[in-house]
């Protein structure tokens, strides 16, 4: 089976709960019969979350959900992992699933880490023996050092969500379904937990996960679904389907701008159409096959330092004699354009071809940014591929970029005494 | 039913594990601990031995040893049923996050209970012995009849976890229907005492009345068999037995069912 999950046609409705009558009980339900009502069902009391949605994500392959709040990102996911059943529509898993849908479900602030750590592994499907065997790695990745034996509830809350998080992770899954939980912790244990997916990734596992990060769809997922409205809006390469959603999103603000309503505003309401991206009917001689970021002396460090150079590689294959334009872009995760520079290459014979851009000094500032490299030929689609970039922290400066800078003071001058004030003379 | 109960022990290993965790986190930081099982029933038997066996009349033989032989699996009833009505209704943490065999849930709250008994069952022996009653080889018949309350306990706390979830007040309707049952039941007083009546033209005899109250009241079979091991020393009467045993497969079957029918609903309810 080369699919690990298959969704068809998949509608999940909710009974909506007017204020009224909230929650039944038994005593409202003795007085309706003693009263002699009927129940009433009404069609608008249901909200439909999802409509005939349809998705298949291969073995192996990880992919990216976007969409609004409320779109039924949440409820895809849920469904997916069994905790809804669908209201029409079938859903297959092929393998074991975990989901990442919220941290510490079951922890119990009186027990220690240590305690929490066995029964929410039994609770996200471990068994006793597995969870024992993994307990020392779960505690060295949490990085809790004593706290472990200490009850939960003297935890800060970052050390609650990396205790979670770290057991959540070594469920070794098939399948992983993740939303929005990437975002745990400081710097260092986000990119501990960044790695760690990685890691799942490059083992062949699968990994359906929604996040609002559109950098990270771009450089992790195979491929991409736009949920809206309920419906799938979009499906495809991540680039494309981030593209699309970003103009529609900001088709809509400026909507909403001009006429004081917006799409925005109402959840659950599709976003506003707009052109649809070029269909890729030819396909383009370039492909962009590999990017390696390499510093000043050609090493290949985890943060590369803004003072310090970057050497970008970009290894192209024709499929034929071709000519060859390149672009290369860095952005920030959330897909903010710092620097974006084209070079056409000329006619380039069958093959592989290697380009190189060199920055002697890289001069942004600190963090994750996304490197793109796109590939494109005579007007014909552009093929593209992302890195991330991460950028070693520094003291003294923050912001986006790092200019070339430098502080002194100047010499003391002297400075003019203020001028007194002149009354206006009073008529007597 | 049979699914239902298969996959309660695929899933044993959560259940044993949540049990746990209950009643450690019952005695944790807490200066009297694993003595707080005791204490209920301790405090219970010795409200109604000084009422009954005391202040009133005549009161009868070892009252208060025979108060505790009822009181024990009562406790185990009535805690299960009013923790377990509330046990899946409660844990939105749990479904609305988790894939989670909802049916766990029920279950966990009867068998921390359970081992609450079976834990405090030394106490009672001690109690019998203060009493110069010497345990007997009908202590035997412990197993099947923890097995058969168990099993009672368990499908009634199925149905009422279940109709929570959509009924809110159906947990304050159970507090005030276990302290009618409690009176209903012979935990105070015994079936074996009852007299005949004679009322509106309508005459019973002791011992069909004593047949009637055993019969339609599961729970009193129980409480009968319960004495009969620990107190009186005789085999406990099948008959009544048989027909709690055929009641519990009623409603296991039934409750297991709409169990499996609305489990579907309960994180999008809870």
């Amino acid at each position: 089976m080369s699919n690990a999950l298959v969704i068809d046609n998949v509608t999940k409705h909710f009974q909506k709960r007017s204020k009224r009558n909230e929650i039944t009980t038994v005593k409202s339900e003795i007085v309706r019969i003693l009263k002699g009502q009927r129940k009433v069902i009404e069609p608008a009391t249901h909200i439909e979350a999802l409509k005939g949605v349809s998705l298949t994500v291969p073995r192996g392959a990880t992919m990216g959900i976007v969409g609004r709040n409320g779109s039924g990102k949440s409820t895809l996911l849920k469904l997916v992992t069994g905790i809804y059943s669908p209201t029409a529509g079938s859903i297959q898993v092929n393998g074991r699933i975990s989901a990442l849908l919220e941290l510490g479900a079951g922890f119990h602030p009186d027990f220690t880490g240590r305690e929490n750590i066995l029964i929410n592994g039994i609770i996200l499907g471990m068994s006793r023996t597995e969870v024992k065997s993994r307990v020392d790695q779960i505690i060295e990745f949490a990085e809790l050092g004593d706290f472990i034996d200490e009850p939960v509830r003297t935890y800060s809350s970052g050390m609650f969500m990396r205790l979670a998080f770290a057991v959540a992770t070594h469920v070794d899954p098939d399948i992983l379904i993740i939303d929005e939980i990437l975002s745990v912790g400081d710097e260092h244990f986000g990119r501990k937990s960044s790695a760690k997916m990685n890691e799942f990734r490059q083992s062949g596992k699968t990994i359906l996960f929604v996040t609002h990060d559109l950098g990270r769809i771009e450089t992790w997922c195979d491929s991409a679904v736009w949920i809206d409205g309920g419906r799938t809006r979009m499906v495809g390469d991540p680039r494309q389907v981030v593209a699309a959603y970003r103009q529609a999103v900001s088709a809509a603000e400026d909507e909403g701008a001009r006429t004081g309503r917006s799409a925005l505003s109402a959840p659950g309401v599709a976003l506003p159409q707009v052109d649809a991206p070029p269909v890729e009917a030819v396909k383009s001689p370039v492909h962009v096959v590999d990017v390696r970021l390499r510093d000043g002396v050609g090493a290949q460090p985890s943060a590369f330092s803004a003072e310090g150079a970057l050497d970008v590689h970009v290894d192209v294959e024709l499929s034929t004699s071709a000519r060859c334009e390149l672009s290369i872009e860095i952005a920030t995760l959330e897909g903010i354009s710092l620097f974006k520079t084209q070079y056409a290459a000329g006619q380039l014979e069958q093959g592989t071809a290697t380009m190189r851009l060199s920055l002697p000094r890289l001069g942004l500032g600190d963090g994750a940014h996304v490197l793109t490299a796109t590939a494109w030929s005579d007007g014909l689609p552009p093929q593209a591929l992302s890195k991330s970039l991460v950028v070693a922290p520094n003291p003294s400066a923050t912001g986006l970029v790092r200019p070339e800078h430098a502080w002194s003071t100047e010499p003391r001058r002297e400075v003019a005494s203020p001028q007194p004030l002149v009354k206006p003379a009073v008529q007597a | 039913m049979i699914r239902n109960l298969q996959e309660l022990y695929q899933y044993r290993a959560l259940l044993w594990a949540l049990s746990m965790r209950e009643l450690r986190a019952r005695y944790r930081a807490s200066v009297l601990g694993f003595l707080w099982t005791f204490l209920n029933p301790t405090l219970s038997m010795a409200v109604y031995g000084l009422v009954f066996g005391v202040l009133m009349e005549n009161p009868p033989p070892r009252y208060p040893f025979y108060l505790f032989c009822g009181l024990l699996p009562w406790i185990f009833f009535s805690s299960s049923i009013l923790g377990g009505t509330t046990s899946v209704s409660d844990r939105k943490d749990l479904l609305t996050k988790v894939r989670f065999p909802a049916q766990v849930l029920p279950a966990y709250v009867v068998l921390t209970n359970l081992i609450n008994f079976v834990l405090s069952l030394p106490l009672l022996f001690v109690l019998g012995l203060a009493f110069q009653d010497v345990p007997s080889w009908h202590l035997v018949f412990i197993v099947p009849l923890l097995a058969l309350q168990t099993l009672f306990t368990l499908a009634i706390t199925y149905l009422l976890s279940a109709l929570n979830v959509a009924f809110r007040d159906l947990q304050h309707i159970m507090a005030n229907v276990m302290q009618l049952a409690f009176f209903l039941t012979p935990v105070l007083w015994d079936v074996r005492t009852l007299k005949g009546i004679e009322r509106f033209g309508v005459a019973v005899s002791a011992e069909e009345l004593q047949r009637i109250v055993v019969l339609a009241n599961p729970m009193a079979a129980l409480m009968t068999a319960w004495r009969d091991v620990f107190f009186t020393h005789r085999i406990p009467d099948w008959e009544p037995l048989a027909v709690v045993a055929g009641l519990t497969l009623v409603v296991l079957w039934l409750s297991t069912a709409v169990f499996e029918r609305r489990r579907e609903e309960f994180a999008e309810l809870v």
